[in-house]
């Protein structure tokens, strides 16, 4: 009521004077769960944010963080654990199934993807092969084929390892992704591999995932040959450089972890490369509003510009040059000199893939149905 | 003024004084500490002992304020999940040599309680691959480094009757091969898991019913014939092989950093031995990768959880891997990149390993394990044990208890003589295998009691020469024995000892040893040690407190 009433009178004191008599507004909070991938941006972007003199009638605004494996914050939302005015998963895939799961628990959508004003994709990195060069060159050569994913199972399954490639000292072939029941480049990667085996890039069904035994035993097949799913990408992209090609030939993360990590692999055990799969799935880090009763019309108006000021110039060209993401505000340039595109060209980056096809997001059914068949026959 | 002036210094002196004197206050009042306990694998001790004392000292806090006080603790990687197990550890923290034996302690706890005792993926804090160290020399002669070497060269070295003669070198004589025992220590099942995938000729996908082959039984019995002993964590290991020379063994299992460890002594003039190679199995090997494991226990409190993440985020700070990289580890921070001391010149080879094995489910280690029970090199031990008039009261009951509990811990296969000395030597127990006898042996020992005087040097030469005369070569060959006081009454002397001993410096690492256990304050420890350590045993100083541990320590040899 406090905090109603004193913008008010603030409205009419004399400026100079009410600095001085009235206690300062209380600031909107708007309460964030999100995903880590982005952490560092974020908190280097907030603070210059609630600085920036930005309010909502008269109030400051104020961001307050909570980190959450991407999954796991559409769990908090749905159990009512947690009531956030926002939430920012790694993919629009977990928007997709929020909005399937909510409007089947509460007859009506938490999120709605169709209104970008409050609720829109704020980074991008597709979801990408880094690999030890000298082993993907034997394995695909400079770009993987349109079949890499059934090419990936066929190494991997064979009992001859890199023995078939006349290279017995390597051992079996090794891949590695992430958990994806904990993190989404995990279940990015058995999305991919799910719309490969099928040979297409829309219209998945839950039917392709329990109808089809043949699919089921070679997505298994596939799964049963990783030794152990890490729980977050940049762990994952940690080891591929700490133990080297014995641990893994290639692993699935997402492009930004990879240049993250690229000055640290220089100089160790070879050189590292990139590989853009066949069909592109994006990390698009959505930022949504909750169409909740507990958010109110102040709160939705505050993320409604926290939204705005993270598409804005400065802190998406923050995003390129510092973290790697690509920017969502189309001016920027990604090949401009001195970004991570330019300096690591040579290592397989491209700032330029528009030529491979994407992925369509399947409907929330779908993912949950994904979701539900790794965790019923893959987890350890 | 000036008076007001020095008011307000007295004032101010004694404010800082009483201030200073809370710090200090606070970190030892129990309420405003929190104390968390490490239980870690061995082979980071050089790294981690003056950390934690660094750490100590700096007064660190946990975010609530508390100052953290870390106790730590070496001991063998598989032992210390025996102390969990049953109770006798409650480390807050557990920090093995590698994550291979994770999925077994899940298993095992999950017994008795509902979830697992290690949740998520805990953090590496260094990492060194497993190898075989190989003076070298010997290397070469094998075609190292031209020539990728691995397990499966160890074997055929193993069960050539000619030795190293075959490969040119009849001066070397046999092949001397060890590894730590696999009960004990990270390194031993690390070798045994290794022997398995080698006898089958796999790298991954080892099942249950693999292990039934009745090739591998062979391959794993025929390795296992090599092995001079085997010991209680790899530290002590690579000790003795460094210690004791090339004679004494020829190659072992253990990790990349003790051999850096080793080659950066040799170049500093620390130690006179032939430089030593690390060998990466060319079929694949496993990472020691030393996991900081906050255990999901009932006695870790949640200010004992937010403490060891402080000094988990201590131990990853760049300062501390930088030390690491110093004493011959690969830091787990990425952005250290691996340079000097890994390198050829500290016979390491930072582009290995290629490949590395798959870790089998808990299952397959466990079949492994009662595998290599079954294939091990059988022991040949004589006990000698004094009981003369001084052992009376707590002394000859434990000696008594600790005895027994020795032999339960022996295998069937193995040969056992007991001998007792006082004014006499007698035969408790002659030297035949332990299985049919086990019951036997047992109830003679509870009915062992004191008197009369000390005939050390005649016991125990007439031990070693029973074992020179009976044992089997082929077997791993003891005399352990345990007095409580100076030699009183034998005819021979501590040079006709040390004469027999010397006469078999030839079979190296595979002569007779022997381990003395200095029983109390009366036996002469100088002694004691002059009969053991040319052997390659060790002399131990004992009390009826710990000589259950001293006995426990020397079955590891076996």
């Amino acid at each position: 009521m406090a905090a109603l009433l004193f913008p008010t009178v603030r409205a009419v004191a004399y400026a100079p004077l009410r600095e001085l008599i009235l206690p300062p507004p209380a600031a909107v909070t708007i309460t964030l769960l999100y995903s880590t991938e982005k952490e560092a941006w974020l908190k280097e972007v907030i603070p210059q944010f609630e600085s920036s003199g930005a309010t909502v009638d008269g109030h400051p605004l104020k961001i307050q963080l909570e980190a959450m494996g991407s999954w796991e914050i559409n769990e908090a939302v749905l159990s009512g654990t947690r009531k956030p005015v926002m939430v920012s998963p790694a993919s629009a895939l977990q928007i997709a199934a929020l909005q399937d799961a909510s409007t089947a628990q509460f007859g009506k959508g938490l999120v709605n993807p169709a209104d970008i004003a409050s609720c829109r994709s704020v980074l991008k990195t597709p979801l990408v092969l880094v690999a030890w060069k000298e082993r993907a060159d034997v394995l695909w050569g400079q770009q993987p084929s349109a079949s890499l994913w059934r090419n990936i199972h066929d190494a991997l399954v064979n009992p001859q390892g890199w023995a078939t490639y006349n290279h017995p000292d390597w051992g079996y072939i090794k891949f590695g992704h992430t958990d994806p029941l904990k993190s989404n480049s995990g279940f990015m990667t058995i999305l991919l591999m799910t719309y490969g085996y099928h040979d297409k890039t829309s219209n998945l069904t839950t039917s392709d995932i329990l109808k089809d035994n043949d699919f089921q035993k070679w997505f298994l097949e596939t799964e049963m040959s990783i030794g152990q799913f890490e729980n977050s990408t940049g762990p994952l992209m940690q080891k591929m450089i700490s133990y080297g090609p014995s641990t893994f030939d290639f692993v699935a993360v997402y492009e930004a972890t990879a240049i993250e990590q690229s000055d640290n692999a220089v100089g160790r055990y070879g050189e590292l490369r990139v590989y853009y799969p066949p069909a592109l799935l994006w990390s698009d880090h959505p930022f949504c509003v909750l169409n909740a009763d507990w958010v109110t019309p102040q709160e939705t108006q505050a993320a409604r510009l926290f939204i705005d000021y993270l598409t804005s110039q400065p802190a998406q060209n923050l995003a390129l040059q510092k973290y790697g993401f690509r920017p969502v505000e189309p001016t920027i340039k990604l090949e401009q000199p001195g970004s991570p595109f330019d300096r690591y060209a040579a290592n397989g980056f491209k700032a330029d893939i528009s030529s491979l096809p994407e992925v369509e997001i399947p409907a929330g059914n779908v993912l949950n149905t994904l979701r539900d068949f790794w965790a019923r026959n893959v987890t350890r | 003024m000036k008076n007001c002036f020095h008011t307000f210094l007295s004032v101010f002196a004694i404010l800082s004084m009483l201030l200073s004197a809370c710090g200090q206050i606070q970190s030892v009042i129990p309420g405003g500490t929190v104390t968390i306990s490490i239980v870690y694998g061995s082979e980071k001790q050089q790294w981690l002992d003056p950390l934690v004392k660094q750490f100590n000292d700096a007064n660190n806090k946990t975010p609530g304020g508390k100052v953290i006080v870390v106790q730590a603790t070496a001991m063998g990687s598989i032992e210390s999940v025996r102390g969990i197990m049953d109770g006798s550890l409650q480390p807050t923290v557990w920090s093995p040599a590698s994550s291979i034996y994770i999925p077994v302690a899940n298993a095992e706890w999950k017994k008795t309680h509902p979830d697992d005792l290690v949740t998520g993926t805990p953090k590496d804090l260094v990492l060194s691959p497993v190898v075989i160290a190989m003076w070298r020399p010997m290397a070469q002669a094998l075609g190292w480094p031209g020539k990728a070497l691995g397990w499966a060269d160890i074997a055929q070295l193993a069960t050539s009757a000619d030795g190293w003669k075959a490969y040119n070198h009849p001066e070397w004589g046999q092949f001397k091969f060890g590894h730590t025992h696999p009960a004990y220590s990270n390194s031993g099942i690390v070798s045994i898991i290794a022997e398995a995938y080698a006898g089958l000729k796999k790298q991954r996908g080892l099942t249950v019913a693999d292990l039934q082959a009745p090739e591998l039984m062979k391959f794993m019995s025929d390795v296992e014939s090599s092995v001079i002993h085997y010991g209680t964590s790899t530290g002590f290991f690579a000790e003795r092989m460094f210690g004791n020379g090339p004679s004494y063994l020829s190659a072992a299992v253990m990790y990349e950093n003790l051999i850096v460890a080793q080659e950066t002594k040799r170049i500093d003039g620390q130690s006179t031995q032939i430089p030593v190679v690390a060998i990466y199995p060319k079929e694949g090997t496993f990472w020691s990768n030393h996991p900081y494991v906050v255990l999901n226990a009932p006695w870790v409190t949640a200010d004992q959880k937010e403490a060891a993440g402080v000094f988990q985020n201590f131990l990853l700070d760049k300062p501390q891997q930088l030390k690491a990289l110093e004493l011959g580890f690969r830091p787990s921070d990425p952005s250290i990149p691996l340079s000097s001391p890994l390198d050829s010149q500290h016979g390491a080879d930072p582009s290995q390993p290629q490949t590395i094995l798959e870790i089998p489910s808990a299952s397959v280690i466990d079949g492994i394990q009662n595998l290599w029970k079954q294939a091990k090199k059988p022991v040949d031990l004589i006990v000698v044990m004094d009981i003369s008039g001084s052992m009376g009261g707590d002394k000859i009951t434990t000696a008594r208890s600790s005895l027994m509990s020795f032999v339960q811990k022996l295998d069937d296969r193995d040969r056992l003589e007991i001998d007792l000395f006082s004014s006499d030597i007698s035969i408790l127990t002659p030297l035949t295998e332990v299985g049919a006898k086990r019951q036997q042996v047992l109830d003679s020992v509870s009915g062992i009691f004191e008197g009369g005087d000390t005939r050390l040097y005649d016991a125990t030469l007439q031990a070693y020469e029973n074992l020179q005369k009976n044992g089997n070569p082929k077997h791993i060959r003891a005399v352990v024995v345990l007095t409580d006081g100076q030699d009183t009454a034998s005819t021979n002397t501590l040079d006709a000892i040390n004469t027999q001993i010397n006469a078999a410096s030839g079979e190296g690492g595979n002569a007779i040893k022997i381990f003395t256990i200095a029983f109390g304050d009366g036996a002469d420890k100088d002694v004691l040690k002059k009969i053991a350590e040319p052997t390659g045993g060790k002399e131990y100083d004992s009390s009826p407190a710990n000589i259950q541990k001293i006995y426990d320590d020397i079955a590891t040899f076996f």
